[in-house]
């Protein structure tokens, strides 16, 4: 019934509907071609017959036949709806002057996939759904049909390698920038990746203090969600004016008054620390909520810093553009690996953390960190090329547009998914589990790291999934503020009614989320523990 | 030894959970809390491992008071194990069973010895289960892994909250027994919490009674259904009181030695004899040299002038109690027939004794005689 319905679909594609738009150059409007005009050559006549055999097949009995008759037609027809037109698209091509009004500029002339062709790789692709459907019913191994589904894929890949499906006109886009989109599409990567890290430490920290703190839990779970319903635009827009007035300040003057925010957060939270056992109940809360605010100040403009300033090393790294930002990248590695090191034999993360629950921990954390980062930068900075009095935040990659408000903003989005998930992970775990754990003797870092984690893990990762498919599409939004990505293609595209171009940015965004998706997949099946896998 | 020093736990809204608690638990003993729900017993345990803090008094361990511990090292020093279980559902069975030896930094050596061990302990084969996860597990199963895991890294105490609480009675009946056997192996010093009467009875060298936080009554099993101190505990042991005592009885313990015997063989006159000595209605018949139950002889049969050897009932292991038995299984032997006197038989099946309705009604009744009977056998 199903393939009857597949081949039905592509034969009719076939029989009504254009399989080719022949156009003379990128922008004038196509000659639309269909498969029963193209003159001369039975073969095409040939494709329709063969997408009309599933509607016979699906009325055979014996069901292993019919599942390898299906897959085999299925696949043939998926190469097919590729081929024949690409290969009738080439003659035209030839006497492409012929077809055209005279006067019209014939530049790079290509050939438009059209409606006809959509349709027919969707009846296909049914096609073979029914047969492989069939097969797995009448006990076919899964590698089998593995194999057997991935045949038409695999033509169609080693076509578009060798050429023969070049004169579509996506193709003739990608031969022109192939080089610009390879660069894009890693921009693209890093953007999500950055973005996706920031926004699981972050988010994880968010929904473990929601699952903790009852009085916390609402603000933070409405606060994300608000957030996520500002639209990317306006999100983009309201970063623009602090990153440019941050960005025009000075390096120096900027260090001097952050190190002022971060002196004072200290001190009121050594204050705080003699004052806390004195003070009233109330004044005792109100002066932490204080407190907290003060030293967020620092750790925020620090976080936006070490966040641009993280995917300019990252991007430079990739490319390797710029000279001077190499040695900067270079002579951080060379003082934060050593710290990195001696820091990793020195702490025991799980015996650390119980002191970043105290409030004055904070602070000075947030000092010592800024201190250490934003010297190392500078330092790199002044090494490859600039004067200490007039370096600029810009040039550690924060202005009003480009990467920095593009990353800050993504992140943003990034965390309802993952705080609510985390949340809902820490929550439901067993309260008997919890309170083992804490009579056999686990400390809460132990407790969080050893128990609460793992347990939390696959909920945890389904929003790590949903971000990450969410963050290649509003990724894309971002080259709107000149942040670069497989954006710019559609954006292009879209001003100049250029629809490869569109789907020159589209395609590569839409195979990279589906491929994180299946990658981070994995990485969760790899990473559970059997014991609360999902049987 | 755990000592409880006028304890309080009271929280801030007033309410006190555990109200001036003074309690000895000696080594090696089962101490059992049990009360009404809101009683304060799983507070007053969890106040031990510091999982709840004492608001006054102190609790000492080995005479040393457990808020002198970081709370996690006390906990890793004291066994832990509740009602819902708790395995870790991602971690397999013998990871369960390491936890504690691994945050006690073992080599893997000796952790994987003693995992092991104490699976093979507990009755769950760990080439069999060892490498599988809680879920894959039954109930009972599960529980018997939170034992194990509870004697992890051997510790000297041992706080058990209701451990047998989520299974059915059968299978909660074997585990107790189980769990018995291994004590006698291990001997630690345990507090049990329970809100079954028949478990703490079964399972207690002393139950504590708790009411609204306070300690109504702290005595051996025996004592506690013999002598209850007010209504309060008559009703909290129940009416049955007098039926779970003979539960806590041995047939050894209570029966008779001088019971009406005739080897095989003995004429008619002789058994009519035998009867009339011992003022009984029936005789049993054993064989001459190894003393084994045969059958028995009921009076009206020897007065009917038969044969011998067609008065002679043999049926020995129907009416016979065996040595080891609860009392309460002997009264239920003696129910189901018309004898004065059941039998009692060794493993071998040599006749020892007897047990009369009297006797258990004499035991019931008079305090103290099973107690006294215990310490006779140093036990």
């Amino acid at each position: 019934m199903i393939a009857f319905l597949g081949g039905a679909l592509a034969s009719f594609g076939f029989f009504f509907l254009p399989v080719i738009e022949i156009k003379p150059n990128r922008l004038a409007s196509g000659l639309p071609v269909g498969l029963l005009e193209i003159p001369g050559d039975l073969r095409y006549l040939l494709l329709f017959l063969l997408a009309l055999t599933p509607v016979m097949l699906a009325f055979m009995s014996d069901r292993n036949r019919r599942g390898w008759a299906l897959v085999t037609v299925g696949n043939l027809i998926i190469i097919l709806t590729l081929y024949l037109p690409a290969l009738a698209g080439n003659a035209y091509l030839i006497g492409a002057e012929a077809l055209f009004e005279a006067g019209t500029r014939i530049s790079n002339p290509r050939i438009l996939s059209s409606a006809a062709i959509a349709v027919g790789l969707a009846g296909g692709g049914i096609v073979l759904f029914a047969g492989l459907l069939d097969l797995e019913r009448s006990g076919a191994s899964r590698l089998v049909r593995g194999l057997a589904g991935a045949v038409g894929a695999l033509v169609v890949v080693l076509m578009l390698a060798g050429g023969t499906l070049d004169v579509y006109s996506i193709m003739v886009e990608y031969h022109s920038r192939g080089e610009t989109l390879a660069l894009r599409f890693l921009e693209h990567i890093v953007f999500v990746l950055v973005a996706l890290v920031a926004g699981l430490i972050v988010g994880i920290a968010l929904g473990l203090w929601a699952s903790r703190d009852a009085k916390a839990e609402d603000a933070i779970l409405y606060t994300v969600g608000i957030i996520q319903t500002i639209p990317s635009l306006a999100l983009f827009g309201i970063l623009l004016v602090p990153l440019a007035r941050l960005g025009d300040s000075h390096f120096l003057s900027m260090a001097r008054d952050w190190l002022l925010l971060a002196a004072i957060a200290l001190a009121a939270a050594l204050v705080l620390r003699r004052l806390h056992a004195r003070l009233p109940e109330r004044a005792r809360q109100f002066a932490l909520i204080a407190v907290f605010i003060l030293a967020l100040i620092p750790l925020s403009l620090l976080a936006v810093l070490i966040i641009a300033f993280g995917f300019e090393v990252v991007l430079t790294v990739l490319t390797t553009a710029e000279l001077a930002s190499m040695r900067s990248v270079t002579f951080l590695a060379l003082v934060l690996f050593p710290v990195f090191v001696w820091a990793g034999k020195r702490f025991d993360l799980e015996r650390m953390l119980p002191h970043f629950q105290r409030v004055h921990f904070l602070p000075l954390l947030v000092a010592v960190l800024g201190a250490l980062i934003l010297l190392a930068q500078g330092a790199g900075k002044l090494l490859g090329n600039s004067e200490l009095a007039e370096l600029t935040i810009r040039d550690f990659g924060v202005s009003g547009i480009g990467t920095a408000p593009a990353i800050i903003a993504l992140t943003l989005y990034s965390l309802l998914p993952l705080v609510r998930n985390t949340y809902a992970g820490l929550k439901n775990i067993d309260p008997a589990i919890i309170d083992s754990g804490k009579g056999m003797g686990f400390t809460a870092a132990q407790s969080f790291f050893r128990i609460e984690l793992p347990l939390a893990f696959p909920v945890i990762m389904a929003g790590v999934r949903n971000a990450a498919i969410s963050l290649v599409g509003i990724a894309a939004v971002a080259s709107i503020i000149g942040a670069g990505a497989l954006g710019d293609f559609i954006l292009l595209g879209v001003n100049s009614t250029s629809i490869d171009q569109i789907l020159l940015g589209a395609v590569p965004a839409v195979l990279l989320a589906v491929i994180m998706d299946a990658g981070l997949k994995l990485l969760e099946g790899l990473l559970t523990s059997p014991g609360i896998r999902q049987a | 030894m755990i000592e409880f020093k006028d304890v309080i736990k009271e929280y801030p809204n007033g309410f006190r959970a555990v109200d001036n608690l003074n309690l000895t638990v000696h080594d090696g003993e089962i101490c059992v809390l049990i009360g009404p729900s809101g009683c304060g017993k799983t507070t007053a345990l969890r106040m031990v491992n510091r999982l709840i803090d004492v608001t006054r008094g102190e609790i000492l361990i080995d005479g040393q008071p457990n808020d002198e511990f970081e709370p996690e090292i006390l906990r890793r020093q004291i066994g832990y194990a509740i009602q819902q279980i708790g395995l870790l559902p991602h971690m397999t069975i013998r990871d369960n069973v390491a936890i504690v030896p691994r945050l006690l930094d073992w080599d893997e050596d000796r952790i994987r010895q003693r995992v092991d061990l104490l699976l093979d302990m507990v009755g769950i084969d760990p080439s069999i289960h060892g490498d599988k996860y809680p879920r894959q597990l039954s109930g009972g199963q599960q529980q018997r892994v939170g034992v194990a895991r509870a004697l992890g890294a051997d510790p000297p105490l041992m706080l058990m909250d209701e451990p047998f609480g989520a299974v059915d009675p059968i299978t909660r009946a074997i585990l107790q027994e189980e769990f018995l056997q291994i004590q006698q192996e291990v001997s630690k010093t345990i507090i049990f919490v329970t809100h079954d009467i028949d478990e703490a009875i079964y399972m207690g060298d002393r139950i504590a009674l708790l009411r609204a936080g306070r300690l109504v009554q702290y005595d051996s099993p025996d004592d506690l259904l013999a002598k209850p101190r007010d209504d309060f505990v008559r009703e909290f042991v129940g009416a049955d009181r007098s039926l779970k005592r003979l539960h806590l009885i041995s047939v050894k313990d209570s029966m008779i030695n001088n019971v009406p015997r005739c080897a095989q063989g003995a004429s008619l006159d002789e058994l009519a004899q035998c009867m009339d000595e011992h003022r009984a209605n029936n005789v049993f018949i054993i064989d001459e040299n190894s003393g084994k139950l045969l059958g028995w002889a009921e009076r009206s049969a020897v007065e009917s002038g038969a044969a011998p050897e067609e008065v002679i009932n043999y049926a020995p292991t129907s009416i016979a109690v065996a040595e080891d038995a609860t009392a309460r299984e002997a009264l239920s032997v003696l129910l189901s027939h018309s004898f004065d006197l059941t039998p009692v038989i060794d493993a071998n099946g040599i006749l020892t004794g007897g047990v009369s309705i009297q006797r258990l009604q004499d035991l019931v009744e008079a305090p103290g005689i099973h107690a006294a009977a215990q310490r006779e056998r140093g036990q």
